[in-house]
């Protein structure tokens, strides 16, 4: 029986493409999203984490552990020299820095400043060159600020603490710059630890203590969390190195890590849209095959045995597919991550990580899938009888035995799923409406064979109008509605999610733009650098920013922090964002935000008190929820409140075009830092999330729409092969036809316009639900970030329809020509 | 397994299609049996019951009621299990379309029932089989390699390689030319005469039914007479007066 099943692949390799392609392509997608996954991990490790890239354990101070009324432990090097006391412990060292300024003759910039000890693993510094900082007076650089102050081992420079104190350094070593984005941007550097006490001067601050261990991790991990306790520092964490690395990320991305959350729902409808495609192309592969399967019947197969057979087929190609699917996944992601090192040099630490579950599990579940898909398939070719194969094509006579009981099935689940969906729309509740979603659509499937060749009758009478071919076509595609169904509903889910997510991604991305439009206050704001108050200038960028294209409006800012005192809370030291109200007014997006003179617009945090002072000056508070970095007030009363000049700075906000293309806004982004000479990473606002957020939707909806894209063409090769079944069947038919007098043309237009009924109801169905399922779904996804913007994007459904008839109109082109070049007779002598 | 004189014997056998308006007894109480390595041709006008009869018989169709013996073995009581077992290995069958699996080397297709069975077949008669069948060139052609006479020898000697009880022709000359049916059937009778195979054949061509050594009528679903030695005249003849 094997084989049969292997002979079987090899002559029919052409049928199972269309498998091969589905199962490859599912696989690919979950394989990119687990190589995502690790990859990511990998990255942040390298990047957030490249601080403990190489330890065992971090501890660090967790605010989530502190209590309300304690005050968080700072880590010094007293604690660090507890800890390397331990037993277990090999080395420990703290990530912390202290600031200073550094002046070589031409030029001063700040400095943090790490502890490094040879004995300790040089503070997790990696010397490029030369040798660690031993002695009092010698210091370490990175190697990119180095270059960029021109100074090398052997050069003198000034250094001065937080305190004033300036000390003459010689550099000994150039250390590896960091890749964790969030320091990278200072020059750091390494002072011996006791001249680090020194230079710090008490003000020792340790966000962490890396820790290597002896002996057995878990054991060390235990002791440390005990040595903490007993030192009354029960606000300190300690983690494994991975572990922490996971916390800070979750931190960066907000609690949880949504971008493998997004992809692995992705993957999960590409494995469920493969399942059905497996189902489809293995249905109309046995369909081809029912006379010799009921043959193998008649000789003596048992009927597990032709089961088996169709399983053994399916497993070969899931085996063969899923590799194929995991290697091309692999390929993309290391061309993806090339890509990447070569367009931005600053991202050298992505990294691509395979992890052997990262293969396996794709392998593993595009095999599970493509055989759990195949089965279905496969018990239906099990229940043939042996005579099928000796009934000359009667398989047109099929009867629908679609039966009671699985229309009350289908009913069922479609019930069960409407509400699940119903129920997760209403209350935002993902999960239940992926459920809901994922009953439902079968359901609705099964009850297909209720609704769909009624509505192909009804359009087809509706359309075919006079001509008899036409009549006759609108009469043929519902001939054997079994057949017809299952044709439809092939394509008839493919269109249902393309169109899903479709509608689903332009409503994301038109809330999403919403909800960013009210929480961020302006589009775009630009902060000067180097700090004092630079009105002047200000106002010229803004002028010059104002002529740019795609921008609507400009106005200045300062910014400068004040003590504030409340009637009802402590004295806070609160961020002051000073405008002109009339200016601001252009540019402001959201609502109620801006100040009259008097009047603060309180962003801090939910506040009941009418007033609060500074500098003496009373100030009526408006209190807003909207995302800025400061508390706004207008520039009139900003002078009133003797703020610190010397510590303020001064900035650009702009307003830009609504119908701005977001692929314009990364252009604009980097005009605008060209004007002001701003690091176009400190340009911030609204409109940068925006074109961000537009960007990964497009992005999502691209891939997943090229992926679903196959479904619709494996759906289309569908009609194909049933429009050759009925040619083939209709042989005599046909030729009678033509002996009537029906012309050549008229018979093809015949097939056309049975193809184009089939394809174009199908997809017309499919958009009626894909639709539902999109506004549902988008609903249910993000209802709970704020008010929903529904947005259908008709041109693109217009499209999907227009390419299903089109293709549908292609698919009758073959069997349309092998049926007119059949002769009148020729049919007829056939059996 | 004590050898009966009949390879196959049916009792009380009846089979109805449809119902009410469109209700066809096919088969009205037969009672037939065949004797070993005899070669038996069944004949009468369309819907007269005769490849229902056949079907039953190989254990393809159930018949409603009755008993059909084969190899000592009712064959209605029998699970779908041991009913394809059965035919595996008791029965053989021979197409009017011959019915090869494609995708398979004709020596495959010949062996196709006994790897079904996962049984190793045995060499000396395989090559007595493909000697007198005259396939021995042919072995490694793929089915649509070989002409329709050569895939009819190929069906035959799938059907002989097995030793079956019986083997069943359904109008296996029908879509042959007289010359390469006339070929196959003589194979076929060569096989009874030196073989000791039983042969069964469904056929409405007098030609063909003038090789078997026996033809049964059938006429309204049931056995209606039957002709020894038969010739081309007599079998026509008789034909005609059914028709009547």
């Amino acid at each position: 029986m094997l084989h049969v099943a292997l002979s079987n692949i090899k002559t029919y390799a052409r049928r199972y493409i269309a498998v091969i392609l589905a199962v490859a392509i599912g696989t690919a997608f979950l394989a990119a999203t687990l190589a995502v996954n690790s990859s990511t991990q990998a990255t942040l490790r390298n990047s957030l984490g490249d601080a403990y890239k190489n330890a065992d354990l971090v501890a660090y101070p967790d605010w989530d552990l502190l209590g309300d009324a304690d005050e968080p432990t700072r880590l010094d090097m007293k604690d660090i020299a507890a800890i390397r006391d331990l037993p277990g412990v090999s080395t420990a060292y703290g990530v912390g820095y202290a600031y200073g300024q550094m002046h070589t003759s031409d030029n001063g910039y700040t400095v943090a400043l790490q502890p490094v000890d040879p004995n300790q693993r040089l503070g997790g510094l990696e010397l490029l060159e030369g040798r660690p900082p031993l002695s009092g007076n010698e210091m370490i650089v990175d190697e990119a600020h180095a270059e960029d102050m021109g100074i090398s081992i052997g050069d003198v420079v000034a250094l001065g603490n937080e305190q004033g104190k300036t000390e003459n350094m010689k550099i000994v070593g150039i250390q590896r710059s960091s890749t964790n984005p969030q320091v990278a941007a200072t020059a750091l550097g390494g002072l011996s630890e006791k001249s680090w006490i020194q230079f710090a001067d008490g003000q020792e601050d340790f966000g962490e203590i890396v820790i290597n261990a002896q002996g057995p991790l878990p054991a060390l991990e235990t002791q440390l969390q005990e040595h903490f306790a007993s030192q009354q520092m029960k606000d300190i964490a300690v983690l494994t190195a991975d572990e922490k690395v996971i916390h800070d990320v979750a931190q960066m991305t907000g609690g949880t890590d949504q971008l493998t959350v997004v992809l692995v729902v992705f993957a999960l409808i590409a494995l469920v849209v493969t399942g059905l495609v497996v189902v489809n192309t293995f249905s109309v592969v046995i369909a081809q095959r029912t006379r010799e399967l009921a043959l193998l019947r008649i000789l003596g197969a048992k009927r597990k045995q032709i089961r088996s057979s169709v399983l053994v087929e399916a497993l070969l190609i899931g085996i063969a597919a899923s590799m194929i699917g995991v290697l091309l996944a692999i390929t993309l992601m290391a061309g993806l991550i090339e890509v990447l090192h070569a367009l931005v040099p600053s991202m050298s630490y992505a990294t691509l990580a395979l992890n052997p579950a990262g293969i396996i599990i794709p392998i593993i579940v595009g095999i599970l899938m493509t055989v759990i898909s195949a089965s279905l398939p496969a018990r239906r070719a099990m229940r043939l009888a042996p005579l099928a194969a000796l009934r000359p094509f009667d398989a047109a006579s099929v009867k629908n035995r679609a039966g009671k009981v699985r229309i009350v099935i289908g009913a069922l689940l479609a019930l069960a799923g409407a509400a699940g969906l119903a129920y997760g729309a209403l209350e935002g509740d993902l999960i239940i409406a992926f459920l809901g979603g994922l009953v439902s659509f079968p359901g609705i499937l099964m009850l297909a064979s209720l609704f769909v060749p009624s509505s192909v009758a009804g359009i087809g009478k509706a359309v075919a109008g006079n001509s008899t071919a036409g009549k006759l076509a609108a009469l043929n595609a519902v001939r054997n509605p079994g057949r017809t169904t299952a044709t439809a509903t092939a394509l008839l889910i493919g269109v249902t999610l393309v169109s899903m997510i479709m509608v689903g991604g332009q409503t994301a991305k038109a809330s999403l733009n919403n909800s960013i439009a009210g929480e961020f206050p302006v589009d775009v704001m630009v902060a000067l650098p180097g700090t004092g108050l630079q009105e002047a200038e200000a106002q010229d960028f803004a002028e010059q920013i104002g002529e740019l294209e795609g921008v609507d409006a400009t106005a200045t800012y300062d910014f400068g922090s004040a003590t504030a005192e409340f009637s009802t809370e402590e004295p806070y030291e609160v961020q002051l964002m000073a405008v002109d109200p009339q200016s601001f007014a252009d540019v402001a997006l959201a609502e109620g935000i801006v100040p009259k003179d008097g009047q603060i617009v309180f962003t801090q945090w939910p506040t009941e008190d009418a007033s609060l002072s500074i500098g003496g000056q009373t100030l009526q508070i408006k209190s807003s929820t909207a995302t800025v970095d400061g508390n706004i007030v207008s520039k009139q009363t900003f002078s009133k409140l003797g703020i610190d000049e010397s510590q303020a700075f001064s900035g650009i906000l702009v307003k830009t075009d609504e119908q701005l293309a977001s692929s314009k806004i990364n252009d604009l982004v980097s005009e605008i830092a060209d004007i002001t000479g701003v690091d176009s990473s400190m340009i911030s606002g609204g409109v940068v999330m925006k074109s961000m957020f537009s960007q990964v939707i497009d992005v999502l909806l691209a891939i997943v729409s090229a992926l679903l894209a196959v479904a619709v063409l494996i759906a289309l090769i569908g009609v194909a092969n049933t429009l050759s079944l009925s040619v083939l069947e209709r042989t005599r038919e046909n030729s009678l036809l033509r002996a009537l007098g029906l012309k050549k043309k008229q018979l093809r237009s015949m097939l056309a316009t049975e193809a184009v009924l089939i394809g174009g109801v199908a997809a017309l169905l499919g958009l009626v639900l894909g639709v539902a399922y999109g506004l549902l779904g988008a609903r249910s996804a993000l209802s709970s970030m704020g008010a929903m913007t529904y947005e259908i994007p008709w041109w693109q459904l217009a499209v999907v329809l227009l390419i299903s008839i089109v293709a549908a109109l292609l698919a009758s082109v073959t069997p349309g020509r092998r049926a007119a070049k059949l002769s009148p007779v020729e049919g007829l002598a056939t059996e | 397994m004590p050898k009966t004189e009949n390879a196959v014997a049916a009792r009380g056998l009846t089979k109805t299609y449809g119902h009410d308006s469109t209700r066809v007894e096919a088969l009205r109480d037969v009672t037939v049996s065949f004797e070993r390595s005899r070669f038996t041709a069944i004949m009468g006008p369309s819907g007269s019951g005769k490849s229902t009869l056949m079907h039953c018989l190989a254990g393809l169709d159930t018949a409603d009621s009755g008993e059909i013996v084969i190899g000592g073995k009712n064959l209605l009581e029998l699970s779908d299990d041991q009913l394809t077992e059965m035919r595996r290995e008791q029965i053989g069958f021979v197409f009017q379309s011959f019915n090869l699996v494609p995708t398979i080397s004709a020596k495959d297709n010949i062996l196709l029932p006994l790897s079904l069975a996962g049984k190793k077949h045995d060499r000396d008669w395989f090559n007595t089989v493909i000697q007198s069948l005259g396939l021995r060139d042919r072995l490694n052609h793929k089915p649509h390699e070989l002409s329709g006479g050569q895939q009819q020898r190929v069906a035959v000697a799938r059907a002989l390689l097995t030793r079956p009880e019986v083997v069943f022709g359904d109008e296996p000359t029908g879509n042959l030319d007289s010359r390469t049916g006339a070929e196959v059937l003589s194979l076929m009778r060569t096989s009874t005469r030196e073989m000791g195979q039983t042969i069964i054949m469904v056929t409405h061509d007098p030609v063909a039914a003038s090789y078997a050594d026996n033809v049964l009528l059938m006429k309204d679903g049931t056995i209606v007479g039957s002709i020894q030695e038969p010739t081309v005249a007599a079998v026509t003849e008789a034909l005609a007066s059914l028709a009547e």
